[in-house]
């Protein structure tokens, strides 16, 4: 079973071949090349679950498996590698995007049935799921960023997808111009670490394990740290939609749907969390990035949640939830909730994914993305509606779903740091808890508009077929399982946690400022690092509970916290808030839509909320119409005038040079040579040959004559 | 004994002959003035005899006097064979008549 473990890059390899194949001759294939997608992915899926059993099982893996060989040497040892590093994390990514990806080819069939480029987007769904395992299974960052830029590509390819329309290829445009600008601070961080790397004794400075090594080591110097990370958080800002990035997030919505449940909600969007997790270690050297990384994930949590609340369009609610979801990840990562942020992915795909094929299914049934066309939908779809309310149940973190843990598990880790001093963590604590209410609430709006009252369709509302409603039902069951991977039934051996630890983040981790900060926060407070120290703090943590904050035990704060315990108190007021929040959604949406929203009608909050705080807006005027209407013309004067002018002026003076050249040099110099001498041979002979007379007696005088000069020559001589 | 007078002989001989070779129309003419030139070279060798080597008749000047005499006496002959030829060619014997190698 080991050995399977060297074979995981044929999961990677098998979407790659299969959108190959589609290319070539999906066409003609019975179902259109859809079955070449679906096969190969199953492959992948069943490699993925042994892959991920067989590290769990094997969890905590001292040393993972991890192979490449040269890619392009560069000369003087430095080599550029392709390989793969096989480790719980990359275990657990593959299962999700595998997973998740097995579920959207299946779903797709039915959905974009009759689609005329239906060959078309099954090869781009593979390439996608090719690049993106790719960039996951990555044992070097060049390697990440190559996975990185393709999955940018097939995004732009599919939001595109219905190029016919100007909009969405804007959508596209912005999304794609949107992250790719944050791709050059992920480029600059990632050359910025590798430079700290060249210094030391590597000839692979791009290798992740080295980095991290490097960095727990405390080889990097603090500069490389920060700026390296900084740079390569600009980049996942834009690809995990943190604020003010996101804005390409709602607009991507323009492509079909079951890429935006796979893209767009349950892998592509998470590449960011996941580099920062897989380069956990070294942004643990800094407090600074790790503050700036939690800041920037609790804004967007609670602002990029606001902004759900006055969509009407089912898949803009889920797209900012999205953006909100994202925003715990990173902030969890913010505040050492290292597990805590990668389970939160994991569960998170599963039940966003089922969240969007779900909206698929209710728009593929009214022909409609808003919720003002819905309505009344529960009677019709039954099992949409079942596989729905489960995944917002999930979302909304309802006890004993996958999102309660994951979220849950994020909150701690918020509360953890917290009680080491940091005041980032009661920050995600309290803030998580609030958009934790947004959540419950905008989702119940979207429930109640949809499912309850009387149709408002203007085609009568009907269950999908079998294809679409089975992946719904799979991801039902997910997004509740998923969850126990992680919760208290586990035990503190084998669990989530073991399973995603690497070498460089075991136990006994403790991050390198922590120690300051706590002398530090003992000066202030006392005891902090006990039960009671947290208490003091105002949280409501379950002091009594000692495993809950054994990662704050003897006042040592490590990045793994051990394993899970239940937090009565906090799933207390947790459920309050849920049972308030849809308690509110129930009394203005209960009984059908209100005739005027009550969340268009908040005054200036409505307005803000409306013009999604003028991000939109502050980006078209101050770079779209700068850009567009003068550096486009810029660079067209420069393309047209100086580049052109420049190129033909050469061209000009080149031609101009050789005519003369070939004026004077060939026709006057050389030619004038060549037959001046002939012509001045022709001159000279026909005078010389005048003393050919034949007439001896003239010889004869010549002889004299030049005996005569002789003579007279030698006597003067002498 | 002076050398003046045999070498202004000879000089003077020697110029005639060159003006008769260059001069000349007359091929017959021409042949008898190459014989002045050697008779002038004859009187230059027997005369230089003379002063350096009184006692010894049997030496050198007067040998190669004698030679040239004969090879002389052989030229004639031949030229005058041409002469003769060049006139039953073209009944004449003006050597301005005669430019066959002419350019």
């Amino acid at each position: 079973m080991e050995a399977l473990l060297d074979y995981a890059w044929l999961v990677v390899v098998l979407p790659l071949a299969s959108a190959v194949a589609i290319t070539a001759f999906g066409k003609n294939l019975p179902w259109k090349g859809s079955e070449l997608g679906i096969a190969s992915l199953a492959i992948s899926w069943v490699l993925s679950v042994l892959i991920a059993y067989q590290t769990f099982i094997m969890s905590p893996m001292e040393e993972p498996v991890e192979f490449s060989y040269e890619w392009a040497p560069m000369g003087s040892e430095f080599v550029f590698e392709l390989g793969m590093l096989v480790d719980g994390l990359t275990a657990v990514m593959l299962l999700l995007v595998t997973t998740v990806s097995l579920m959207v080819h299946i779903y797709s069939r039915e959905y974009m049935h009759g689609e005329k480029r239906f060959t078309y987007f099954f090869a781009m769904l593979s390439l996608f799921t090719f690049s993106m395992l790719l960039l996951v299974i990555a044992n070097n960052l060049v390697q990440a960023v190559v996975g990185w830029e393709l999955v940018g590509v097939c995004s732009y390819l599919l939001i595109g997808f219905y190029w016919e329309e100007k909009s969405n290829q804007d959508a596209a445009n912005k999304a794609f111009l949107t992250t790719k600008f944050a791709d050059i601070g992920l480029i600059v961080g990632v050359v910025v670490l590798s430079a700290g790397m060249f210094g030391l004794d590597t000839s692979t400075p791009f290798n992740i394990r080295e980095i991290n090594a490097a960095a727990t080591a405390g080889e990097l110097s603090t500069t490389t740290v920060v700026l390296g990370m900084l740079m390569i958080f600009l980049g996942c800002m834009a690809k995990s939609g943190q604020m003010p990035l996101h804005v390409w997030l709602p607009d991507a919505m323009a492509g079909p749907t079951p890429v935006s449940a796979l893209i767009h909600a349950a892998t592509m969007v998470t590449a960011g969390v996941f580099v920062l997790a897989r380069l956990f270690p070294v942004l643990a050297q800094s407090l600074v990035v790790m503050n700036v990384i939690a800041v920037v994930g609790v804004i967007t949590l609670f602002f990029g949640g606001l902004l759900a609340l006055v969509q009407d369009d089912i898949k803009k609610v889920l797209a900012y939830s999205t953006v909100s979801q994202l925003g715990y990840m990173v902030a969890a990562i913010g505040v050492g909730g290292y597990t805590a942020s990668v389970f939160h992915l994991f569960t998170h795909g599963f039940f966003k994914a089922l969240l969007f094929l779900g909206a698929g299914s209710l728009i593929h049934a009214v022909h409609s993305n808003n919720m003002s066309d819905m309505g009344g939908m529960a009677k019709a779809m039954p099992y949409t509606f079942v596989t729905f309310i489960i995944g917002t149940l999930a979302l909304a973190g309802f006890p004993l779903t996958a999102g309660f843990f994951s979220k849950d598990e994020i909150l701690i880790a918020g509360e953890i740091w917290a009680g080491a001093g940091f005041a980032t963590g009661h920050l995600v604590y309290w803030v998580g808890i609030a958009a934790a209410f947004v959540t419950t609430f905008y989702m119940a709006r979207a429930c109640f508009l949809i499912f309850a009252g009387e149709s408002r369709s203007h085609h009568p509302p009907h269950e999908s077929g079998k294809q679409m409603v089975g992946p719904l039902v799979v991801l039902a069951v997910l997004s509740i399982a998923s969850g126990y991977i992680f919760s208290p039934v586990w035990t503190a051996e084998q669990n989530f946690e073991t399973w995603t630890e690497t070498e460089f983040i075991t136990e006994e981790t403790v991050y390198p400022f922590a120690a300051d900060a706590d002398d530090a926060a003992e000066d202030q407070g006392e005891a902090v690092g006990t039960p009671g120290g947290i208490q003091g703090d105002g949280v409501l943590a379950a002091g009594s509970e000692p495993s809950v904050l054994a990662a704050a035990e003897d006042g040592e704060l490590t990045v793994l916290h051990g394993a899970p315990t239940w937090h009565f108190d906090l799933l207390a007021l947790l459920l309050v808030v849920f049972f308030a929040a849809v308690g509110v959604a129930w009394k203005f949406y209960g009984k059908g839509p209100p005739d005027r929203d009550p969340t268009m009608q908040m005054g200036r909050v409505t307005t803000v909320l409306v013009n999604k705080y003028g991000f939109d807006e502050f980006g078209y005027r101050f770079i779209v119409v700068p850009v567009r209407d003068t550096m486009s013309r810029a660079a067209s004067y420069s393309s047209n005038v100086l580049i052109d002018g420049a190129v033909s002026g050469v061209g000009r003076m080149t031609k101009n040079a050789a005519f003369a050249t070939y004026r004077v040099l060939d026709q006057k110099v050389i030619d004038g040579g060549v037959n001046g001498a002939a012509f001045s041979a022709a001159w000279w002979s026909e005078r010389l040959k005048r003393t050919q007379s034949g007439n001896v007696q003239r010889y004869a005088a010549a002889l004299v004559a030049g005996t005569i000069v002789l003579v007279v020559a030698f006597a003067a001589a002498t | 004994m002076s050398l003046v007078g045999p070498l202004l002989l000879a000089t003077f001989l020697f110029c005639v002959g060159i003006y008769g070779v260059i001069a000349r129309r007359n091929a017959v003419l021409v042949l008898i003035s190459v014989e002045l030139m050697l008779n002038a070279v004859n009187i230059n060798l027997v005369a230089f005899q003379n002063l350096l080597f009184p006692d010894e008749l049997a030496v050198s000047g007067l040998m190669f006097a004698l030679f040239i005499i004969g090879v002389a006496a052989a030229e004639v002959g031949v030229g005058l064979a041409i002469v003769f030829n060049m006139f039953r060619n073209r009944a004449s014997v003006n050597v301005d008549d005669v430019d066959l190698m002419r350019w």
